[in-house]
């Protein structure tokens, strides 16, 4: 059960991987993203997307390629310290996607499909991550 | 190091992955295609400037979209400074979420019919904060227009196929969002407003006349 949970959070950062590349190659080619209504442009073009001065998508690439490398790191060991890293870069995701869909939905006024796919996308990881860290505590 | 089969599965959905954005990249990558005039600038297109200037601008815009008229200042400004360098056309993209976008369209072509379409189509957007059905029928009055025949195009119809053209050719060239501008064939991303009038001026300087 475990392993399946691990194995479900590698594929869903891998979804996040792609979403998040898709996203910044057109913050930084500056290209219109495909989406289901206009929020996408909108949210693009908006100064709030760029916090530091770093694309948000940057973020989002960051952090699923650290989930993608500390869940294969999983397979190979058992070091406690992979799930603790596991589990803080999945609540700073869960914090970071949260600011920011308040930050589209009150601030921008407009809401980008692919950030809410990947909102929805770090909600299950962190779900799961919980979950792996209840069964390791039971079992310990 | 012996791999457990869990990580050779792991790397294998990696490599496939990458695989996925390989082909991505692929595709991407190819340059966007540049759109001929005579697709962008139909006959019946209206247009302000010089029809035969070599630097054509066309906007796919609705006339609901805030968007839109934050821009219509700065395509009059460039119109105006470059009456002999630029032809400006507008074309019509009504989306779906704006009631009054397809209205506004219908009236805006029927006004064109009595030689008044950017008397309308500045009407409109002057007054899209406001924009009603009767602030569309208000028109003749406010543009000196023959009453009765602008509300019989405007009420029969009669240009909605000139739109839904206009629309169908939009999503042909890939109009997701409003305005989409296309300078001389290629289609404008516009990171900041000011975009627009840079993108212009520097076509316009390296095709005179």
């Amino acid at each position: 059960m475990k392993s399946s949970y691990n194995r479900l959070i590698f594929i869903l950062s891998l979804i996040g991987i792609l979403v998040a590349i898709y996203v910044l190659q057109s913050f930084i080619r500056q290209s219109s993203i495909v989406c289901v209504n206009n929020g996408c442009e909108i949210v693009r073009k908006s100064l709030y997307s760029y916090p530091l001065g770093i694309p948000v998508p940057a973020f989002g690439l960051i952090g699923y390629s650290l989930l993608t490398l500390f869940t294969f790191l999983r397979t190979i060991s058992s070091d406690r310290r992979l799930l603790y890293g596991i589990l803080g870069i999945s609540v700073f995701g869960v914090l970071f996607v949260s600011w920011f869909t308040f930050m589209e939905l009150f601030i921008i006024k407009a809401v980008c499909t692919w950030c809410a796919v990947s909102a929805i996308n770090m909600f299950i990881i962190f779900f799961l991550v919980v979950k792996i860290h209840q069964m390791e505590v039971r079992k310990k | 190091m012996k791999l457990s089969s869990e990580s050779k599965l792991f790397i294998a959905i990696a490599v496939i992955t990458v695989f996925i954005i390989g082909i991505g990249i692929m595709l991407m990558s190819r340059p966007a295609p540049v759109l001929e005039r005579s697709q962008l600038l139909p006959a019946g297109s209206y247009t302000q400037g010089n029809k035969e200037a070599k630097t054509y601008l066309v906007e796919f815009s609705d006339f609901q979209c805030p968007a839109c008229r934050s821009f219509q200042p700065q395509v009059k400004a460039l119109v105006e400074k470059n009456k002999d360098k630029l032809v400006f056309a507008y074309r019509h993209f009504p989306l779906a979420q704006h009631p009054l976008a397809l209205p506004a369209a219908l009236a805006a072509e029927a006004a064109g019919e009595q030689e008044k379409f950017w008397e309308m189509h500045d009407y409109i957007f002057e007054n899209q904060e406001s924009l009603s059905e009767e602030i569309l029928l208000s028109a003749p009055e406010k543009l000196g227009l023959d009453k009765e025949k602008y509300l019989k195009a405007f009420k029969d119809k009669k240009y909605q196929d000139k739109i839904d053209k206009d629309t169908s050719d939009g999503r042909k060239f890939g109009v997701d969002a409003t305005p989409t501008f296309f300078l001389n064939g290629k289609k404008l991303d516009l990171f900041t407003s000011s975009d627009l009038s840079k993108s212009v001026e520097e076509t316009i300087k390296n095709n005179p006349k």
